[in-house]
This record gives C-alpha cells, sequence and structure tokens, in this order.
C-alpha cells in the first residue's frame, strides 16, 4: 500500500496503471478531437507515448532511475503534439526527482511543478484549454491541500478532482471546443491516466495488455489521387542529436529552431533535452525542415506522414464524415494551367470539363463526396453545366450545396478567388459572390471551324463574349487585340489571360508587349492555362 | 568611444554604413539546407538573381540569431572599452531580440562599465534604413547618445512606410501581416497595401486592384501624411521591380520638384524573403505613420 513514501517501483507501478486506463479510454479520448483529425488520434498517440515510457522503465531501483528511465522512453516514443506534451511533463517530473531515492507527498508535488514548467517551454505558443491548463491547475490545486498529513491518496485526490473540473472548462477556454461541443481531448487523457493512478492507490488494479508499439494502421492510398489537394501538409516529427563538428550541444539555444519553425508551420513543440532536440511541426514542406534543422546536427528517428491521408484514413474507420470546414468549393474547368489558378484560388475540386465536354451529374456528386465541408459552393463556369450542377446539388445529401451561377471562367474564377471563408452567414456570402461575379468580362479567342455567316472564313480567329462574335481576323494576336479594344479592356485595371494550349508562348509574349502599348494604364497579367479550344481566355476584372 | 551598429534587415549596405561607421549584424536566410548571411557570406547583393529565384518557386526562410552571435558581435566592443548603440528593425517583428537581450544582460555583468544603447526603429527595410541614415547624421553632427534617443522618441514615428507586394504567398506562409486574411482574397492583380505601424509590425490596410492603382496609392499616402518631405530623405525600395519604383519616384518628383532627396534601395533579401518579388514601398518623413 502505498501513502506518504513513493519508491522507484511504486512509481512505474502507478504509471503504467494510468498507461492501462489510458488504453481502455483511448478509444474516447481519439473521438474527443476536433477536427480536422491533423496528427492521428489524441488517444493513440497519448497511450503510444506513455507505453513506451512503460515498456523502458524498470522493475526495481530508486525513484530518480526509475523516472528517468519513464522520461526517456517517452521522449523517444513520443507521438504527436498531445504525447510530446506528456512526454515533457514526465521530463520535469523526472528532472524535479533528481536525486530523490523516495519521495513524500511534498517532494512529489514539487516535481509535478517541474512537470508543468517543462511542459509549457516546450510548445511555441501555449494555448490555455488543452491539456496543459488541466494539467497546471491540478497541480496548483494539490498542492495548496497538502499539509504534513497528507498522503499519496489524499494529494491524489485533490489532483484528480481538479484536473476533472478544468476538464470540464476547457470549452470556456478555447473557442474551438465549444463550436465543436467537446472538451479537449488531450486533457481527457491526462484525466485518463490519472484516474488509473487513484484506482490503483485504491487497490483496483488493471492489467497493461501487451500492445506492438508502433504498428502503423493500414493506409487508403486513394484518399491522395493526382488530383488531390496537399490541404493540411505534413506531421513532422524528429529526434536531433547535436554535433559538436556542427555547433557546440551544451550551449545550443533551441529557441532558434522555434523560431524558425514558426516560419514555416503550426502546432509546434520543440524542446532540447541534453544533446537531443525533439521536433514536432505541421508543415507543407518537410525538406525544407529538416535540411535547415541538419545544419546542427543528424537525425535519431524520423517520421512524417501525409495528414490529408491520416484525415481520410480516420474518416473512413469512422464511417462517416465530420465536417472540416465552413465552405467547400467546386468548379468546372479545363488546361492544367487553368486547372492550377483554380486551385490556386481555393478551389478544392476541379472538374474536367467546359463548353465541348459537360461534365455529367454523377461527376459533380462525386466531386461532392471529395469536399468535407458543411456548404459546398458550385460554380459549374458555363451555361449548359448550370443545370447538370443544379441537379447534382438537389440530389446529395451529405452537405448544404449552393449553386453559383457562373457563366464563364473568369466569373467563376473571380468569384471563387475573392470568397471569404470567414463570413459566417452563407447567404451573405452568396450574394457576395454574385455581386462580384457581375462585373467580370470574359472575352475568348477560337478558330473557327468552318465558313460563317458574316464572312467567317474557316481557321479564322473569332473573338467573342457570351457567345457572341466581335472581331474576326486571320491572324490570332490581331483578334485578341481587336477583341480587348471592343470589350473595353482598357477601362479596366487588370485584365488575366489564359494562354490556349495550341499558342507558342512567344506569340503570346508578343501579344502581352502589343497590349501593354496600346492599353498602357491597363495591367495584362499572362498564364499559361494550357486549355484546349480557346487560344486565349481573358479575364476583365 | 563609440561604436554603431545597425542589421542588414535595414537595407543598409556596407558601403552606406561605412559612410556613418555603422557596424553589420547580418540576419540570415536560409534556401535548399544553406543558410546565408548577407554581407558576410557574400559582398555584393544580386537582387534580380535572388528575387528571380524566388519567382522559380523557392521559398527561403529566414531565422533568429542565437546568443553566440551576439555575444560574437558585441564583446569585442566592450572588451576593447567602446559602448555601442544599435539602431536595429523592428522588436515586434521577431523573437531575435530575446537572444540579445540574454547575450546584453551576460556581457554587462563582465563588462559592468560598459554602455549599450539601442533605438528601435520600429521597421524594417526602408522604413529602418531612413532611420538608420538619419541617426548616422546626426551622430556625423557631433550628437550624443542620449540625445539621439531623445530624438528618437518623437521622430521614429514619423517615419512612414508604406508598400505594396505582388504575391500574397509570401505574406500568407509567414503570416507576419495582421489583417491580410480578413480583407484579401487570392484574385491575381490585387496587391495588399500595407504600412508599419507605431508598434512595428506591418498591417495590411486596403488593396489596389492593377498596378497602376498600387503605385498611386503609394504616391497618395505620400500626398496624405507627408510633413517636411523634402528636409528628409524619400525612400523607395522595390524588390527586383525596379521600373516600377521609378514610376512612384517620377511622381514624387513631380510633385515636389528637384529639392526632394529619393533614393532607390534593393529590399534586403531576408526581408525580401516574406514579402517576395515585385514588391515596391516608399519611406517618408510623416506626420504620423
Amino acid at each position: 500500500m502505498i501513502t506518504k513514501t513513493l519508491t522507484g517501483a511504486d512509481f512505474v507501478f502507478l504509471v503504467k496503471q494510468g498507461a492501462a486506463q489510458l488504453q481502455l479510454d483511448k478509444n474516447t479520448v481519439n473521438d474527443l478531437n476536433v477536427f480536422p483529425i491533423p496528427d492521428g488520434d489524441t488517444g493513440d498517440n497519448m497511450f503510444m507515448t506513455i507505453d513506451s515510457g512503460c515498456k523502458a522503465a524498470p522493475q526495481e531501483g530508486n525513484l530518480e532511475d526509475a523516472a528517468a528511465a519513464l522520461s526517456q522512453g517517452m521522449l523517444l516514443g513520443a507521438r504527436g503534439n498531445s504525447g510530446v506534451i506528456l512526454s515533457r511533463i514526465f521530463a520535469g517530473i523526472s528532472r524535479g526527482l533528481k536525486g530523490v531515492r523516495e519521495a513524500d507527498p511534498s517532494a512529489l508535488k514539487g516535481a509535478l511543478a517541474r512537470g508543468v514548467e517543462e511542459a509549457y517551454k516546450a510548445v511555441a505558443v501555449p494555448v490555455e484549454g488543452t491539456m496543459l491548463t488541466v494539467y497546471r491547475e491540478a497541480v496548483e490545486a494539490a498542492g495548496k491541500g497538502l499539509t504534513p498529513d497528507s498522503t499519496f491518496g489524499s494529494f491524489g485526490e485533490d489532483f484528480l478532482r481538479e484536473m476533472e473540473a478544468s476538464l470540464e472548462r476547457t470549452p470556456e477556454l478555447l473557442d474551438v471546443l465549444k463550436k465543436a461541443g467537446v472538451i479537449d481531448s488531450g486533457g481527457a487523457g491526462l484525466v485518463s491516466i490519472a484516474r488509473g493512478i487513484m484506482k490503483a492507490l485504491a487497490g483496483e488494479t488493471l492489467t497493461l495488455s501487451d500492445t506492438p508499439g508502433t504498428a502503423a494502421k493500414p493506409l487508403n492510398l486513394n484518399a491522395f489521387t493526382e488530383d488531390s489537394a496537399l490541404e493540411f501538409g505534413y506531421c513532422t516529427e524528429f529526434l536531433l542529436r547535436l554535433q559538436r563538428a556542427k555547433t557546440n550541444p551544451d550551449t545550443f539555444d533551441e529557441k532558434v529552431i522555434l523560431d524558425y519553425l514558426q516560419t514555416v508551420g503550426d502546432s509546434i513543440v520543440c524542446f532540447k533535452d541534453g544533446s537531443i532536440v525533439k521536433v514536432h511541426v505541421h508543415t507543407r514542406r518537410p525538406g525544407d525542415v529538416l535540411s535547415h534543422c541538419q545544419q546542427w546536427g543528424e537525425f535519431l528517428t524520423l517520421k512524417i506522414e501525409n495528414m490529408t491521408l491520416q484525415h481520410h484514413e480516420t474518416t473512413i474507420h469512422d464511417g462517416f464524415s465530420k465536417p472540416k470546414k465552413r465552405y467547400g468549393v467546386v468548379t468546372v474547368a479545363s488546361g492544367d494551367g487553368l486547372v492550377a489558378t483554380f486551385r490556386e484560388a481555393g478551389a478544392d475540386v476541379v472538374i474536367p470539363g467546359g463548353q465541348t465536354m459537360n461534365p455529367a451529374v454523377q461527376s459533380f456528386l462525386e466531386a461532392f463526396d471529395q469536399v468535407a465541408a458543411g456548404t459546398i459552393f458550385v460554380f459549374p463556369n458555363n451555361a449548359n453545366i448550370l443545370l447538370t450542377a443544379r441537379q447534382a446539388a438537389s440530389l446529395y445529401q451529405k452537405a448544404r450545396v449552393r449553386v453559383i451561377p457562373s457563366k464563364s471562367v473568369g466569373q467563376g474564377y473571380t468569384a471563387i478567388a475573392s470568397l471569404d471563408a470567414d463570413e459566417e452567414d452563407a447567404d451573405a456570402l452568396q450574394a457576395q459572390l454574385e455581386e462580384t461575379m457581375a462585373g467580370v468580362e470574359t472575352g475568348m479567342v477560337s478558330r473557327a471551324v468552318r465558313d460563317a455567316e458574316g464572312g467567317v472564313k474557316e481557321g479564322d480567329y473569332l473573338g467573342f463574349v457570351h457567345g457572341k462574335i466581335l472581331t474576326d481576323s486571320p491572324d490570332r494576336s490581331r483578334a485578341a487585340l481587336q477583341l480587348c479594344e471592343a470589350i473595353g479592356a482598357g477601362d479596366r485595371d487588370v485584365v488575366l489571360v489564359f494562354r490556349g494550349g495550341d499558342v507558342p508562348a512567344e506569340e503570346a509574349d508578343g501579344l502581352e508587349a502589343a497590349l501593354a502599348t496600346r492599353f498602357p494604364k491597363t495591367e495584362f497579367i499572362f498564364r499559361d492555362g494550357g486549355q484546349p479550344v480557346y487560344d486565349y481566355i481573358m479575364i476583365l476584372c | 568611444m563609440l561604436t554603431l551598429f545597425t542589421d542588414t534587415d535595414t537595407d543598409i549596405t556596407p558601403k552606406v554604413a561605412r559612410e556613418y561607421g555603422y557596424k553589420l549584424i547580418s540576419m540570415p536566410y536560409s534556401y535548399d539546407g544553406k543558410t546565408i548571411y548577407p554581407y558576410e557570406d557574400f559582398e555584393t547583393f544580386d537582387s534580380h538573381a535572388f528575387y528571380d529565384m524566388l519567382r522559380q518557386g523557392v521559398l527561403p526562410t529566414t531565422s533568429a540569431l542565437g546568443e553566440e552571435r551576439y555575444i560574437a558581435y558585441f564583446e569585442p566592443e566592450f572588451a576593447a572599452g567602446n559602448d555601442i548603440f544599435y539602431v536595429h528593425f523592428s522588436r515586434a517583428m521577431t523573437n531575435t531580440f530575446d537572444s540579445m537581450d540574454r547575450a546584453v544582460a551576460q556581457l554587462k555583468e563582465k563588462y559592468p562599465e560598459r554602455k549599450f544603447y539601442e533605438l528601435d526603429t520600429k521597421g524594417i527595410t526602408i522604413g529602418s534604413y531612413n532611420i538608420v541614415r538619419e541617426v548616422g547624421d546626426l551622430f556625423l553632427a557631433g550628437k550624443t547618445p542620449e540625445e539621439v534617443l531623445e530624438w528618437g522618441k518623437t521622430e521614429v514615428d514619423k517615419f512612414a512606410i508604406y508598400f505594396f507586394a505582388d504575391d500574397l504567398k509570401f505574406f500568407r506562409r509567414s503570416g507576419r501581416v495582421s489583417g491580410l486574411a480578413a480583407t484579401m482574397g487570392s484574385l491575381i492583380g490585387i496587391r495588399p497595401l500595407i504600412y508599419m505601424s507605431t508598434e512595428g509590425k506591418m498591417v495590411s490596410i486596403g488593396k489596389a486592384k492593377g498596378r497602376q492603382n498600387a503605385i498611386n496609392a503609394l504616391v497618395g499616402y505620400v500626398d496624405e501624411l507627408g510633413e517636411d518631405v523634402t528636409a528628409h530623405r524619400v525612400v523607395i525600395a522595390q524588390t527586383d521591380a525596379m521600373d516600377l519604383a521609378r514610376q512612384v519616384g517620377a511622381l514624387l518628383q513631380e510633385k515636389y520638384g528637384p529639392s526632394l532627396r529619393l533614393e532607390y534601395v534593393d529590399v534586403n533579401p531576408t526581408a525580401g524573403s516574406h514579402c517576395g518579388p515585385n514588391a515596391v514601398g516608399v519611406s517618408f518623413h510623416a506626420k504620423h505613420r
């Protein structure tokens, strides 16, 4: 029975009991994750972390050594943000127990407080309403209730009571929790561990089942296809051993890495333990992070995961898709450059199609499935595609779908690029989008495939707007220039020109120079659109 | 003796620094695994080559200096019995000065007699450059550090900097401009207009559609806010966009006449990594920022 003295073996036993409880609770903790699920599941991450510590811990020995072994094991096994923070808590406790062979509640209190310090230090921007708060408040409250008569049982009760209360308060501190209607998952993981420990102190023990340490879940590689956009970046974690040949490991200040990480990503955790630096970051360019950090040392372990895959994998397991953002965008376009420009502007899915290739209802439905959003805006960009889009919208059940009747690529592009994702009122947003579109003119140049009335010869280049032919010339650039005159390009501030797949770059350069001379006040921005049929698409913004 | 320091984030070149006796603290940027210290790893800055590289898709990153580097810059001065006056870029934009504070605190213990003065320009690139030069002028005119600090209390906030950027991706990535997400879409051809606040932060204040409107907007800010404009330098900065910069310069020259002290500078690569190519800015003496 552990009352007033804690040995190394006791400590390891209690932590293992905490781990066993978390093993039982981890799915419940996983379910608390606020979407999108950024780096795996909190329950799994925390369990794998504490489990690595337990596996590294000795069965006997003094408290100092036991705490150090647990901490070192967790450092190596830490996964995810919550796991890393948990490992820092134990690193702080281990530091606080330096030179301590056995502890009374008061000595443990001091060590737990070191855990608070270390955990806060490891996070670039400590956020309240997370496991940091839950742990800190529990340590503070339990410390206040400490008297010379306190036992580990009474101390632990105070600790757990405050921890549970603090966990309930997390949505008040963190808006994202409130909106999702959940409590903080990392905090819930901590509570689970503390409950396991309290049960053990009361004599109720659990068995920690053997788990393969880092068994990878099967990945659904189809969740990230040739057309997927890198939405969440990569969860990047590593241990870096500082090298004497590169820096002085003793005086190296990990803040240099922390500052750098803030310029390349988020969800950052970074701390130094001896000559090892642990890094966790979500970034779009993991290669940059690795190259940059290698200037100070070499990697002991590395883990890089595409978070989009993780997200989809989890939604498949759940059997239903949680909305990950307020608005999604589906549109229709052809040509690599044009598609890339739509992506850049914020489109989630670009369905291949256009004037000569109208996508089917099924294509829209499949596109909607790829977008995890509460409301999906659809921009058909062509009058002939509008009805199909509306039909698909009326059939779709899994999200609210709103069709914005964009009749040209220009209208669709301009509206998508100016979509304000922070606008909460979808009606107001739709009105804004339609208003933005209204002022946009799209001119196109295409080659006549046969003779037609008005003297049009097969092979001529025609300039037209909304299907109405305005210019006709055997010369492509001339047709484009005349079209710009006809639709008043000189009165516009910006004209965006997409060069079609059939137009040589040098020819477009010539046109760009001619337009700049003819309309000096207007800025012409040329892009390699690569679209079929239309040699030039000109968007007058 | 007093040793003047400034840093490369202020756009100063070694040549101009020598006019005033400024020593340079080099603020690094990194790409492809290389970390480059301006004017330590190269002698002259090839602005065109650097910004062209960014146009090709390279996205450099920047990082703070560690304590040791500050000690390496400052300790020899203190050891030689010199005091230090450091005119630096905005504290509000970086964590690097936390390292500096720790370094200075350490050195103060070792050299208790020595003095460390600092003037925060609450700007970066030309916003700082204009002040760095004015401070240099004051010291050349025989002012004491205390007098210069006193001057700074009112004058730092009077050097305004307004600029436009061409490609939002650089700012989006660095997250160093507040208000950008709310006011800006991602429409090609729309440029954010940004200024440096009196807190020393970059704040988005609007947008201009098309190049001409962006240029006119910069000139408009000088018109609206300028105070004793010709009594001070007007500095135009550009990131490999000299044509646009000269258009701004020509409009200002037209308005203020030949007495205008116009100067063009290249935005240093470290700051330029955050704003990208084709950005143009103007720094001038103003009623307020």
